[in-house]
């Protein structure tokens, strides 16, 4: 159901705690170092700036710049150059501590975004204008029965706890929490915060979105902030962290794919990086230690379903490979190719597709869910203190050992909801019930046997497929009257055969490799990897095993 | 870097006062500053306030003079406590949960030391804590404790297993005596499953003992039924080497040797040929691994787990078989290449 909450007509941006980043970036960066240098001050800084100096090259090595990251590159080789000089001279002569901060300090104006309110209201305002001219024309084209009248409002359809998540961004910092399927997903979410008349928030994007210039100039100063998840050394890790942290105490709500990248294997996150994750927590007890009035921190889970996914195919080869073999795979910028982009979003928005976004149930910094006042609820009608929770030894204070813990328990709870709040729509049933069916025929085998069967053994009746898709629709439809999940209306309330084909179709629109293609009675699959993929959107419910029974 | 000055000036609340709770509340009182010690009997707070003794359970055991018995629950809980230990039977664990879970203010370090699990579900007595309770920190105490002889002040030691790090620090320094030791671990699911799958062997030990049977065929009994242990407690996510620690085999050991263990006395009393009802009349409490056999033996079959043990107990408590039969069948099942 389409959320009436959400406004689609141009509206101006909503002032938040980023509108004013740019006065305050200095004194953010200057923070993050000192802070960095003190989280740093226990280790040998020569043997943090040699462990940095190999991996970098390394690092570099295997790095394929393109136009665009050559700049990047240029300077990342010149200060590796100067610390590996700096490195071989002694410590007397040159002093390692100042290296490091050098170092520090240079990752950090890397990690850090920019923003520009000029350049957010003119995105904005023209981001719906591109989208619409974009829906318009290729409606047109299409005639009936959709026509012109088609509104970008059932293309993208934002539904959830919406006005809940505006009423807590008075309240405290949003870290609102998506699943990552695609790198669509950064531009939308942009645009999905500002539809929710909400400020405008940070986000750490991958280093790669940048490479593209037209991205980087909108993405950069529209507060997002680079992660180069490429860069695992010690002081890359703790400067990132710190970023984080530094500006959820801001009060600049923030935004982690809290799954690190994209979902391979198509499947709902089942494994979180917690690291980023647990700067939340960290921001929180400095809050509440500084007395800060609004110290919360709350965690938004958000899930998007796709009909149809722009990089499927590249995502699941790797997936396959890598769980495969481990063999190693190249280091892919897999930057965003502009017609691939503009051949998708045509794609997307001129079929009868569209995007579902849910909004999930906001939680607290442990994984409680909190009311519309911003109270954290607990079991039996309790209330929660945070304070209480966070005290260790009579003292509110962190503590390592204990934040890890609740981080972990965190994630756990993010996956949780993320199954939870989660949309099935008719291309992820009809992928997972066909998959699941075919499988069930050829028991024996394992997956990689089984992802090699040739055409004719990947086909059987569309009648029988009929009949056991319609069993899975039930059990999906128990799992969503149980609250396990969600299930899109048109898919719920179809026939049987109305929501196979429907399905079928968006699988065709993107993919011209037959996901699934019924012809002359029987349905068959001409791309494993793909089906595979798309079938994996509704793993981790258990719903196979509860239809075999 | 030590924190005793911390734990020396703490507030423990002991929430149950039968056997193993009062002989806890004993262990802890010397540690900190206070412990309440909750019985929902008003009746027998006041006797024990009066008299220094739970005469109920340890008529010969003096209680610390730290000590003190409370009824109300909101009493026991007043100001705020740092340490709760959790002392009540597995049975009702949930709706005593719920009965408790407005008392607690989040801060506070939740041991049990309860051994069982919710029937049907499965779920262990940490689990319903954490989800009935607003309280994080949650740990569980297990060992070859048999009250009666800490009671007496025989040596001993625990395990305190624990996800926190403070809730493990908690246990030790509020336990720790020169005749117990505390021993940390971040096992949890094994610690709570080895206490609870103990006793479905205790009543086998039982039932063997009340069969008259020697040394070889209890030494039989613990080693294969270890097997079983580590085998369903593996596949509920639990470490195998746990099992063969105090909390594993150590508990295992104690609770089949001693003639004082409820879940022996059912064994030993359905082997001699009593109805099950009349043994747990007489044993005026519960024993933990009557209904820990049923929901252990049944998720097994479902799952495919082996355990031959577990299923002759099942048959023992349901009284289809005879002790004599159960173990013929043990005894002539096909022979493991």
């Amino acid at each position: 159901m389409t959320s009436p909450i959400v406004r689609f007509d141009p509206h101006p941006m909503v002032n938040g705690p980023l509108t004013t980043f740019n006065q305050v970036r200095p004194k953010i960066l200057t923070d993050v170092v000192q802070r960095t240098m003190q989280d740093l001050s226990q280790i040998p800084s020569e043997s943090l700036l040699s462990e940095a100096l190999f991996l970098e090259r390394m690092r570099m090595k295997r790095l394929r710049a393109n136009l665009f990251t050559m700049p990047r590159k240029r300077r990342d080789q010149k200060l590796w150059g100067r610390v590996q000089s700096g490195i071989v001279r002694s410590a007397a002569e040159v002093d390692r501590k100042r290296m490091l901060e050098g170092v520090v300090g240079h990752l950090a104006d890397e990690i850090g975004g920019h923003f520009n309110p000029k350049i957010y209201s003119f995105a904005t305002a023209a981001l719906p204008y591109g989208f619409s001219w974009l829906l318009n024309a290729a409606s047109v084209q299409r005639f009936l029965p959709w026509g012109m009248t088609q509104s970008l409002r059932e293309r993208l359809r934002i539904v959830g706890n919406v006005d809940e998540i505006r009423k807590l961004s008075q309240k405290g910092t949003i870290l609102l929490v998506p699943t990552h399927q695609s790198n669509i997903d950064s531009l939308l979410i942009g645009w999905i915060i500002h539809l929710m008349g909400l400020p405008p928030f940070a986000y750490g994007a991958g280093l790669n979105l940048f490479s593209n210039p037209f991205f980087s100039f909108f993405m950069s100063n529209l507060g997002a902030y680079t992660v180069d998840r490429q860069k695992s050394n010690t002081i890359y890790k703790h400067t990132l962290k710190n970023y984080s942290t530094r500006i959820l105490r801001e009060g600049v709500h923030s935004i982690f794919f809290p799954g690190g990248g994209r979902s391979r294997s198509g499947a709902i996150e089942s494994r979180l990086k917690l690291g980023l994750l647990g700067t939340g927590l960290e921001a929180q007890i400095e809050n509440l230690r500084e007395g800060k009035p609004n110290p919360n921190i709350y965690i938004v889970p958000m899930v998007m379903s796709y009909n149809f996914v722009l990089e499927a195919s590249s995502l699941i080869e790797d997936y396959l490979v890598e769980a495969g073999k481990h063999r190693f795979i190249a280091i892919d910028e897999d930057s965003l190719p502009q017609a691939k982009l503009v051949n998708f979003l045509w794609k997307l928005f001129s079929s009868q597709s569209g995007v579902t976004v849910r909004i999930g149930k906001a939680m607290d910094i442990f994984g409680n869910f909190v009311d519309e006042n911003g109270m954290s609820i607990g079991p039996n009608g309790t209330t929660i203190d945070a304070k209480r929770w966070l005290t260790t030894r009579g003292e509110l204070r962190p503590e390592a050992q204990r934040d890890q813990e609740f981080t972990r328990e965190l994630g756990s709870r993010i996956v949780d909801r993320f199954h939870k709040e989660n949309t099935v729509l008719s291309s992820h049933l009809v992928a997972f019930a066909f998959f699941e069916t075919l499988k069930a025929r050829y028991p024996d085998l394992d997956l990689y046997r089984f992802m090699r069967l040739t055409l004719p053994q990947r086909s059987f009746p569309f009648k029988e497929f009929l009949e056991s898709a319609e069993r899975y629709h039930q059990t999906v439809m128990q799992a969503a009257d149980r609250g396990n999940l969600y299930m899109e209306d048109e898919l719920r309330f179809a026939p049987t055969e109305k929501w196979v084909r429907d399905g079928i179709a968006q699988l065709g629109i993107f993919h011209e490799a037959g996901v699934i293609k019924i012809h002359d009675q029987s349905v068959y699959t001409e791309d494993m990897s793909l089906l595979y993929y798309y079938r994996n959107r509704l793993t981790g419910y258990g719903f196979g095993d509860e239809v075999k029974k | 870097m030590s924190h005793k000055p911390f734990w020396r000036n703490s507030k423990v609340a002991v929430i149950g006062a039968g056997s193993w709770g009062s002989v806890l509340a004993n262990l802890a009182a010397p540690n900190c500053r206070e412990v309440r010690l909750w019985t929902r009997s008003e009746e027998q707070a006041r006797a024990i306030n009066a008299t220094r003794f739970n005469a109920q359970n340890w008529p010969e055991m003096r209680l610390h003079e730290r000590i003190r018995a409370i009824s109300e629950p909101e009493r026991a809980f007043e100001g705020g406590v740092d340490v709760v230990i959790w002392a009540l039977p597995s049975i009702a664990a949930r709706i005593q949960a719920k009965e408790f879970a407005k008392y607690f203010h989040g801060q506070e370090i939740l041991l049990h030391a309860t051994k069982g699990i919710e029937a049907g579900t499965l779920k262990r007595i940490s689990q319903i804590l954490r989800e009935e309770i607003p309280c994080p920190r949650v740990g569980v105490i297990s060992g070859p404790n048999l009250a009666k002889e800490i009671a007496r002040g025989e040596p001993a030691a625990t395990v305190v297993a624990s996800h926190y790090k403070e809730v493990i620090e908690a246990g030790q320094e509020i336990l720790t005596n020169d005749r117990f030791r505390v021993y940390g671990d971040e096992d949890v699911i094994g610690v709570e499953w080895a206490g609870t799958l103990k006793n479905i062997l205790a009543i086998a030990s039982g039932a063997l003992d009340g069969l008259k049977l020697g040394w070889n065929t209890r030494a039989t009994l613990i080693t294969r039924g270890l097997a079983e242990m580590v085998r369903f407690g593996k596949a509920m996510g639990a470490e195998e080497g746990t099992f063969l620690g105090l909390a594993g085999v150590g508990d295992l050991l104690a609770t089949c040797s001693s003639p004082d263990s409820r879940n022996y006395r059912v064994g030993y009393g359905i082997a001699e040929g009593h109805k099950l009802e009349d043994i747990l009349k007489n044993l005026g409490s519960t024993a933990e691994g009557v209904g820990t056999a049923e929901t252990v033996h049944k998720f097994a079959q479902a799952k495919g787990i082996l355990m031959p043990i577990t299923e002759g107990v099942y048959h023992l408590i349901h009284q289809d078989l005879t002790a004599r039969e159960v173990l013929h069948k043990l005894m002539t099942r096909p022979l493991v290449e």
